[in-house]
């Protein structure tokens, strides 16, 4: 027990006195987090809605593949994107291998079916009738879009958030397809991982206390945020 | 009369591969408010969505001088502020933002509904929603305005209330209006016209006072309420209950089947050899089984082959 005690005490040391490299493991890990979030929610938003409100063929299909990408194994779609990010393979003229560029994209990859089945979800709870109203008035499609994701703004924000802690978690894709470089693509998790496997429990704490407390502070943000968008159930009518 | 600002000619819509709209013909004027009425599955709703665009037609056409809104029958307010719910319909029309607020408030003080413009939608009562959806409605202030039973799921003492505002609010000399209605009451109070629907025809269009005391065919009187029909030779007399007295001297002998008490007295199911018909009689009535001599005094008499009206 007494080497767990040393490790939270040479943890507050290192998080005190602001140890330059736990704070470029962090930046790193925000940056991954922001930009992989960003462009699944970029991609992700448009897909989901049209497979919320869309009535097309084919969107069944797409919808099934969304859900099941949830589970998609983060070890399985890092491998194939290295494979795919390997010099002389079909984007190794990227050279994204063993870069944070690499990683966001790996972990872009593993958010956007979060994305999109949360949102799909989400949009096709609002009611058809709201959407159908606003084309008699004139909405166009991209209006009626619009509505569809502000009306459902409580289940996009919770798609938003398993997004951030995707990215805040992840370490299989981040080491196979980034290397775990220090400074380079190495990340809080991943970093973790490495602090373990040397004995460093200390350090190893003290980038689990960071990554904890980051995702708390923004899962704690984005969730007062989403549930001032949502409805009181008193102030519903009867 | 001016030209028509719709014009539906022959319009046909087939969903699920049955024709829920037969060859439609229907025109709206200018200043004209013209109510709607037909039982549940005549292809009301269906020739609103078409008139506004939102069904395709299989067949015909609709010619429109100028631009549709259609209220449908939910009231489909966004989760948000009423205020901001007209300002979003306002956008959706084109109605540049410097114009909306004035609009929406306009339209709402129209609507009896000021009140509630900083109210969230989805704190209001189901009256209070409604007068809500047909002040959205207004502030489009389109040429065409289509409304789906605005008046819908509401006790009778809102239902009222909001009918008499919406009465005059509704009152636009450069717009013409087509409300669908629930009952005949409502088309009373609204219209300057009436048409009935049945199984996806326009069966008849007329002042409403012309088609309720004169409809044009057996189908059409049975649904504005001659439920009564007794055989006279080649006719059939149909009859509402106000054209049947109870009279001692009346020249008819009938035997009350039932009696049902209602607000202003007990409804009778009288059956003469001939037919059968209804009458209203004060309380407590003549019990189940009695004879009573009534007389007609009115109804409208259809030949029993279909041939056109004498």
């Amino acid at each position: 027990m007494e080497f767990l005690l040393d490790g939270f005490k040479q943890a507050l040391q290192l998080l005190r006195t602001g140890d330059p490299q736990v704070l470029e493991i962090t930046v790193t890990t925000l940056q991954l987090a922001f930009w992989s979030t960003l462009l699944a929610l970029v991609g992700g938003l448009p897909l989901g809605l049209a497979l919320g409100i869309g009535s097309w063929r084919g969107r069944r299909p797409l919808l099934s593949l969304a859900n099941a990408g949830m589970g998609l194994p983060p070890v399985v779609v890092g491998l194939v994107v290295a494979l795919l990010l390997f010099r002389g393979a079909p984007l190794g003229n990227l050279n994204l291998l063993y870069t944070l560029n690499g990683v966001i994209v790996a972990q872009t990859l593993l958010a956007l079916p979060l994305v999109v089945a949360l949102t799909a979800a989400a949009t096709q709870a609002v009611p058809a009738a709201l959407l159908d109203q606003a084309r008699a008035f004139g909405a166009s499609s991209w209006q009626v879009g619009i509505l569809a994701l502000r009306e459902a703004r409580v289940g996009v924000f919770a798609a938003t958030i398993a997004a951030i802690g995707s990215a805040f978690s992840e370490v299989g894709a981040v080491v196979l397809v980034g290397g775990n470089i220090q400074g380079e693509s190495q990340t809080l998790a991943s970093a973790v991982l490495v602090r373990v496997s040397s004995g460093e429990y200390g350090r190893a704490i003290a980038l689990g206390l960071i990554l904890m407390g980051i995702i708390l502070l923004l899962a704690a943000i984005l969730t007062v945020v989403q549930q001032r968008q949502s409805v009181p159930l008193l102030a519903r009518s009867s | 009369m001016s030209k028509p600002i719709l014009r539906a000619r022959q319009a046909r819509v087939i969903r699920g591969g049955v024709d829920v709209l037969h060859d439609v013909d229907l025109e709206l004027h200018a200043g004209e408010v013209v109510a709607m009425l037909g039982p549940n599955g005549a292809g009301k709703s269906t020739l609103l969505a078409a008139l506004s665009g939102l069904s395709p037609l299989r067949s015909g056409e609709i010619d429109v001088d100028g631009r549709v809104a259609a209220a449908l029958q939910d009231s489909a307010l966004a989760s948000r502020s009423v205020d901001d719910n007209l300002r979003a319909a306002l956008a959706w029309w084109g109605v540049p933002r410097a114009e909306r607020g004035a609009r929406a408030a306009a339209a709402l003080g129209r609507m009896g509904a000021s009140h509630l413009a900083a109210r969230r939608a989805t704190s209001l009562s189901g009256g209070e929603a409604r007068r809500v959806h047909l002040a959205r409605a207004l502030a489009l202030e389109p040429d065409v305005l289509l409304l789906d039973e605005p008046f819908a799921g509401l006790d009778a003492p809102t239902r009222a209330e909001l009918l008499y505002d919406a009465a005059s609010a509704l009152r636009d000399s450069g717009r013409a209006t087509l409300v669908v209605v629930h009952d005949r009451a409502e088309a009373w109070g609204l219209a300057d016209r009436v048409v009935v629907m049945l199984a996806g025809r326009v069966e008849a269009s007329g002042a409403p006072a012309e088609l309720f005391a004169r409809p044009p065919t057996a189908e059409v009187a049975r649904f504005l309420g001659f439920s009564g029909a007794v055989r006279e030779g080649d006719y059939t007399r149909l009859l509402r209950p106000q054209d049947v007295a109870l009279d001692a001297d009346g020249d008819l002998t009938a035997m009350v089947e039932r009696a049902i008490p209602v607000e202003d007295g007990a409804r009778l199911e009288l059956v003469v050899p001939e037919g059968r018909f209804q009458a209203i009689a004060p309380l407590p009535g003549p019990p189940v089984g009695a004879r009573v001599q009534v007389r007609l005094l009115g109804g409208v008499r259809f030949p029993r082959d279909g041939k056109p009206r004498q």
